[in-house]
């Protein structure tokens, strides 16, 4: 482990920014970042899983991971960067003259100088996520998500336009993409080890290392639906993150949160993978209850 | 001529309670439209404060009034309801989801709707408060491009109109929606400064004269009193950051003239004690911001500075 950057940090000493490598000489071949946001911690348990796995396979190129760059959000379960609230991922590329944020960003890019570049993400505090990767509609990013055979790859349009440290690889003309899964604030371990199998799947399809793991070919899809509730209220869910469901199935019940009566039924238009679940009940108008993975047609 | 309260959208809480966005609406027969927004973020009570203070100008001289003003005291009532940045729960900056959406959640839909009532407005004037860390000498933003409101922002009473790049507005902001508005900023970030709401209504209440809505001698004070502001460019307004971590000890004046050199404080080691860095400034000019909120990052703004 090596400490790839510094920054004083007032009161505290300072912040240090780790990066774990390993194997081979020469260029580096994949990097991955988890804990751009403090408190997903299922990223930080992913990378650490990688870690195990690689201590004993030492890849055939150096790989290199960042398992928490945000560690005193962690420290603190915040997203963001405590001292000014801001999000190191919306500070990208960086500036290392900058604001702190900025110097911390543009320090992550140096410190990724990799073909591929993974960023791990959670979803957020309210909402847990099946592991998936979000990748452009065609290209590498896509061929790589295939291998890491996560539960679901989702091809977005536009995204290879995307901001944050993925837009800046992919401007800095690296291959990158993003996987995410389980929520904010807490950790999930199914997706944890689903998101470091994927991983790990991924640097043996790659080569880097020989390792054999069969999986399932991912549900791959770029159709994706966001189910919002109408009205705000307590939102049940009927349904769990990876489960099939097919069009007509209730997904989950918006009820008075004072007495309980029903409010609204949330039911799925279309067959598909339940890709995203709300796990805080209490729901505003319009926000999103459930995300279903449609089957491609 | 009249005075009403209106309510221009409602947000639901998942409880069943609701809370209303609002607006005073002063109308006194035919003439432009002015909208006076406030509070888009929750950490700005000088601008409420000031839209406040408009208000009550305006109901002692409505029977003056030509046009209609639409006085927005809050729009992010949730957030100001324990000054905080972001809309609660949802952890959103408003001032990031404009032009918002008519079927969206509770913050995209305040957005929307206050875009449709300010969209076609003749001036609108949003009250912005000052960074939470910072103190901010009073002044107005206008787009670089727009002549009409760099004319009218002259006349705001502010120390600096400051003539500033679209891209540096951000996306998503309801400058960004709308070209022509001119944004006020002022004293210190989710605190009330004395002196500057006073300086920013009687801007606000002098740009009611500009637009013509209000005649000149309906203003509490002579128009001659208005100040006569710096115009600045992006490329005047100079960024002075710390290299070292620990407390900024400034020394530098609220709009005090510097030369090159000129001191504008320190930074110490706050356990140990001893200076780390001196700060000087970089250009000439004046002190158009200050760090108030002394912990600093190496990186961190400690003051902004207009070049003259
Ligand atoms: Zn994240």
């Amino acid at each position: 482990m090596s400490v790839v950057f510094r920054l004083e940090a007032p009161y505290r000493g300072e912040y240090a920014l780790h990066r774990l490598t390993f194997g081979g000489n020469g260029p580096a071949a994949v990097a991955m970042v988890a804990g751009l946001h403090g408190n997903e911690v299922n990223g930080i348990q992913a990378l650490n899983l990688v870690a195990g796995m690689l201590r004993v396979m030492r890849p055939k190129r150096p790989v290199h991971l960042l398992p928490c760059v945000n560690s005193i959000g962690a420290d603190e379960a915040r997203k963001r960067w405590p001292f000014d609230d801001r999000d190191i991922n919306a500070a990208f590329p960086g500036d290392p003259e900058g604001a702190p944020v900025e110097r911390i960003a543009a320090a992550v890019m140096d410190a990724t100088d990799a073909e591929l570049c993974i960023d791990v993400h959670s979803g957020a505090t309210t909402v847990r996520e099946h592991p998936h990767a979000r990748v452009p509609l065609s290209g590498p990013e896509l061929e790589h998500a295939r291998a890491m055979m996560l539960p679901v790859v989702w091809r977005r349009r536009g995204d290879r336009y995307e901001g944050g440290l993925v837009g800046a690889w992919r401007g800095a003309g690296r291959e990158a993409l993003q996987v995410r899964g389980g929520r904010g604030l807490a950790l999930d371990m199914d997706d944890a080890t689903t998101l470091a199998r994927g991983l790990v799947r991924l640097l043996a399809h790659l080569g880097l290392i020989s390792h054999q793991d069969t999986g399932t070919p991912s549900h791959d899809t770029d159709h994706v639906q966001d189910y919002r509730s109408m009205a705000g209220g307590f939102f049940v869910p009927e349904v769990q993150t990876g489960e099939r469901v097919v069009s007509g199935k209730l997904l989950g019940l918006v009820r008075n949160p004072l007495g309980g009566e029903p409010i609204e039924e949330i039911r799925a238009h279309k067959a598909g993978m339940v890709l995203a679940v709300r796990v805080y009940p209490m729901v505003h108008a319009q926000e999103l209850v459930v995300r279903i993975a449609e089957d491609a047609t | 001529m009249s005075e009403r309260l209106e309510e221009i959208c409602s947000i639901e809480l998942p409880t069943g309670e609701s809370v209303g966005v609002h607006r005073r609406r002063f109308t006194g027969g035919l003439g432009p439209h002015v909208a006076i927004v406030a509070g888009i973020r929750g950490d700005t009570p000088e601008g409420t404060r000031v839209a406040h203070a408009v208000a009550r100008h305006l109901s002692t001289h409505h029977e003056r009034l030509c046009g209609t003003v639409d006085v927005y005291p809050c729009v992010n009532p949730l957030a100001a309801h324990h000054g905080a940045r972001h809309w609660p729960g949802f952890d959103l900056d408003l001032n990031r989801r404009f032009p918002g959406r008519a079927d969206g959640h509770a913050p995209d839909r305040v957005a929307r709707t206050l875009l449709d009532a300010t969209r076609a407005a003749d001036m609108v004037i949003e009250l912005r408060g000052a960074h939470p860390a910072f103190r901010e000498e009073t002044q107005a933003h206008v787009r670089h491009d727009q002549p009409v409101a760099l004319e009218r922002a002259l006349r705001a009473n502010v120390r600096v109109v400051w003539r500033r790049s679209a891209e540096l507005q951000g996306t998503g902001t309801l400058a960004a929606e709308l070209p022509g508005l001119i944004c006020l900023e002022g004293g210190v970030g989710n605190r009330l400064t004395d002196g500057v709401g006073l300086e920013l209504c009687d801007g606000v209440l002098n740009l009611l004269v500009v637009a013509g809505v209000l005649p000149e001698d309906a203003l509490p004070f002579h128009w001659a009193a208005i100040q006569r502001p710096l115009v600045a460019t992006d490329e005047d307004i100079v960024r002075v950051r710390a290299t070292r971590g620990g407390l900024f000890l400034p020394s530098g004046r609220m709009w005090g003239e510097v030369e090159v050199g000129t001191p504008l404080g320190e930074v110490v080691d706050p356990i140990a004690g001893e200076t780390l860095e001196m700060i000087t400034a970089p250009v000439a000019g004046r002190v158009l911001a200050m760090r108030e909120q002394p912990v600093v990052y190496p990186g961190s703004l400690v003051a902004r500075l207009v070049a003259t």
